[in-house]
């Protein structure tokens, strides 16, 4: 399965694939729709971008009470509109913060990798995002570790 | 061939059929009993405000279930099990012989003991019945009491108000929610509810309910009456366990099961909101009466069933409820005294969070935002990965102290996702729903 390869060395913090995320998820540019996220790390000094793993076990998927949640042809969890109740149980079960919730609609939603195109690759300049066939992986704990710890040191 | 016979389709008795199908390396017969047809309750909320078609509920049709080849029982009740000679025997008479069977029959709701607490006008929501029958009373405009102001009173909240419904929450205890949040939590969410125009009276003890010219009177014990259009009890619930009497069963609060789920007979598993599986967090047995414990007793019990080995940690006591668009989520030994207890409060959003510790492990969360914050969402995901992983947070803890709300960064930096990574319930990636393979 190809999968959304994180290298936070290469993020420049532009945000690109948060807006491309939302265009293609939402139609608008959006971010505060989007389902990948960048964030700080060691004050402003670097960014790293985050999003579902698509783990194996899909904790989302195995808790949804109506089977809202299923599996792609691209292997992406998506879940499934028409079915999801908004009960949110998602949000609390899936382990790394990975599922949204949209008050308006009243519909959990996550990375689908875009149908097996996912435009936050896409948009990426510097291919800090990239979508290749390997294992999916911890891709930013390294690196916000290296940070993290020369911060937390300084205190 | 193997007879399995499961007993409840509910959450957990579903979730294990379902895992038979998929584990099972050859064919085996299924039976399944069920007093009622196989429903998620807590999808009945949402039936309630109308935002879906009562079909919605049903986890399996007929025709699904033929298509797993299974034979079923429905408004059927087991009203007996004779473990020694692997019988079940249901409320008409008919007896069915199994090779192993799971105990699921969840749990029903109880009543306060007061007088007319089974009159007209006051209803349980716990079975789809009871939610049909409370969906057929209120209108817009109705003032409907809500006694009891627990977990489930408050997952069917929004509806009530969605449904143009007056409302007004009744608790015998001093606060709110008391098992699923401490005092800081409940008196947010108290103000939250006033704000939001629904009364609550907490200290308050009913002691009877009267019929008054088709409305009902609620009379306390002290404080002025209530009088009111419907009134709905959610007072508690007990494990439907009465027809076990005599069956060998060895039953604590629940049954008690190993970490297969398995009862103290070998053959008879016991999975939901009647088995006392191990919890996570404390590794002591537990009835957590939710339904991801009972989607994950039902898989592990599943697994065993249809002839794996499969063995499990334990499951997270977790939960999450929006109250008018506020989110209040608990994860794991949130009320544990012995915890270290770090906090962090911004009344004026509002915002709440409260972080346990064991050490340098998390042992349990609780985490109040507003549902269209991402970062609260994000959060509450974040906080149950660390509380489900145990993950040492040694380099974080004094930075956590003083910033409760600054989870997101000891996540990734904890390289919690590397421990999380490899962990699945059954050793094997997660089928999607609808993907069961029918009997082999
Ligand atoms: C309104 C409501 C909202 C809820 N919201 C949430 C929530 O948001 N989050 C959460 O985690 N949990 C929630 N719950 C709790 C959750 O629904 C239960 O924990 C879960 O259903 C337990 O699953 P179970 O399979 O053990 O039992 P159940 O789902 O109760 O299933 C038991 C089955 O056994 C059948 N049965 C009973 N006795 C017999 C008998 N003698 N013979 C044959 N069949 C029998 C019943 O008819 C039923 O089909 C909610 C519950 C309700 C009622
Ligand atoms: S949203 Fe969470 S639980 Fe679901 S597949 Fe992605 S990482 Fe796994
Ligand atoms: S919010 Fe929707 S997708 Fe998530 S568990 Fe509930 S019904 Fe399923």
């Amino acid at each position: 399965m190809r999968v959304l390869k994180l290298t936070p060395d290469k993020c420049t913090g532009c945000l690109r694939c948060e807006l491309a995320c939302a265009y293609m998820q939402t139609g608008e540019f959006q971010p505060a729709k989007s389902v990948i996220r960048v964030s700080p790390f060691e004050g402003h000094t670097s960014y790293a971008p985050y999003t579902c793993t698509q783990c194996a076990e899909g904790w989302c998927m195995t808790a949804c009470p109506v089977g809202a949640i299923t599996i792609t042809a691209a292997g992406a969890k998506d879940v499934l509109d028409d079915k999801c109740v908004g009960c949110k149980l998602c949000t609390i079960a899936c382990p790394y913060g990975t599922m949204f919730y949209d008050p308006d609609t009243r519909k959990a939603f996550k990375c689908n990798l875009c149908g097996g195109a996912p435009a936050c690759a896409d948009a990426c300049p510097t291919a800090a995002i990239t979508y290749e066939e390997v294992a999916t992986a911890d891709w930013i704990g390294d690196f916000a570790h290296e940070r993290a710890a020369r911060v937390l040191a300084a205190r | 061939m193997t007879r399995h016979l499961v007993i409840g389709g509910g959450t957990a008795g579903m979730n294990a059929l379902r895992t038979i199908r998929e584990e099972e390396g050859e064919r085996s017969e299924i039976t399944l009993v069920s007093a009622e047809r196989p429903y998620s309750r807590m999808v009945l909320p949402y039936y309630l405000d109308r935002s879906i078609a009562e079909s919605h509920v049903f986890t399996a049709t007929a025709a699904v279930l033929a298509e797993w080849n299974v034979k079923t029982q429905l408004g059927r009740r087991a009203a007996a099990l004779d473990t020694r000679a692997g019988v079940c025997t249901l409320d008409d008479g008919t007896k069915l012989a199994y090779d192993d069977c799971l105990v699921a029959t969840g749990s029903s709701a109880v009543r306060a003991p007061v007088p007319g607490a089974d009159g007209r006008g006051v209803h349980s929501f716990w079975t789809l019945d009871e939610a049909r029958g409370v969906l057929a009373h209120i209108a817009p405009g109705s003032h409907v009491v809500l006694i009891g102001a627990g977990f489930i009173a408050f997952t069917i909240l929004n509806s009530i108000l969605a449904l143009g419904a007056r409302l007004t929450i009744v608790e015998i205890a001093p606060r709110i929610l008391p098992r699923m949040i401490d005092p800081t939590g409940a008196e947010l969410v108290e103000g939250w509810l006033r704000r939001h125009g629904v009364a609550v009276r907490t200290g308050a003890a009913v002691t009877r309910i009267e019929d008054r010219g088709g409305r009902r009177r609620l009379r306390f014990k002290g404080g002025r009456d209530i009088l009111c259009d419907v009134v709905i009890m959610a007072t508690g619930i007990k494990t439907n366990l009465e027809w076990l009497a005599g069956s060998g069963l060895r039953v604590n609060r629940g049954i008690v099961v190993d970490e297969r789920l398995r009862s103290s007979v070998a053959n008879v598993y016991a999975a939901g909101d009647v088995a006392e599986g191990r919890d996570l967090v404390t590794g002591e047995p537990a009835i957590h009466a939710i339904e991801p414990t009972a989607q994950e007793h039902g898989r592990v019990a599943g697994a065993n069933m249809a002839g794996r080995d499969a063995t499990y940690r334990g499951s997270l006591s977790m939960n999450i409820v929006e109250v008018c668009h506020l989110d209040v989520a608990s994860f794991g030994a949130w009320d544990d005294p012995g915890a270290e207890a770090f906090t962090a409060v911004r009344r004026e959003r509002p915002a709440y969070r409260k972080l346990l510790w064991r050490g340098d492990r998390l042992t349990g969360a609780l985490i109040l935002g507003r549902s269209s914050d991402v970062w609260t969402t994000n959060d509450i995901g974040m906080l149950k990965g660390l509380v489900q992983s145990g993950n040492s947070l040694a380099a974080w803890k004094e930075h956590l102290r003083g910033n409760p709300f600054d989870v997101k960064p000891a996540f990734i930096a904890s390289r919690t996702t590397a421990t999380l990574l490899p962990l699945t319930l059954l050793g094997r990636a997660s089928k999607a729903p609808g993907t069961t393979p029918v009997a082999v």
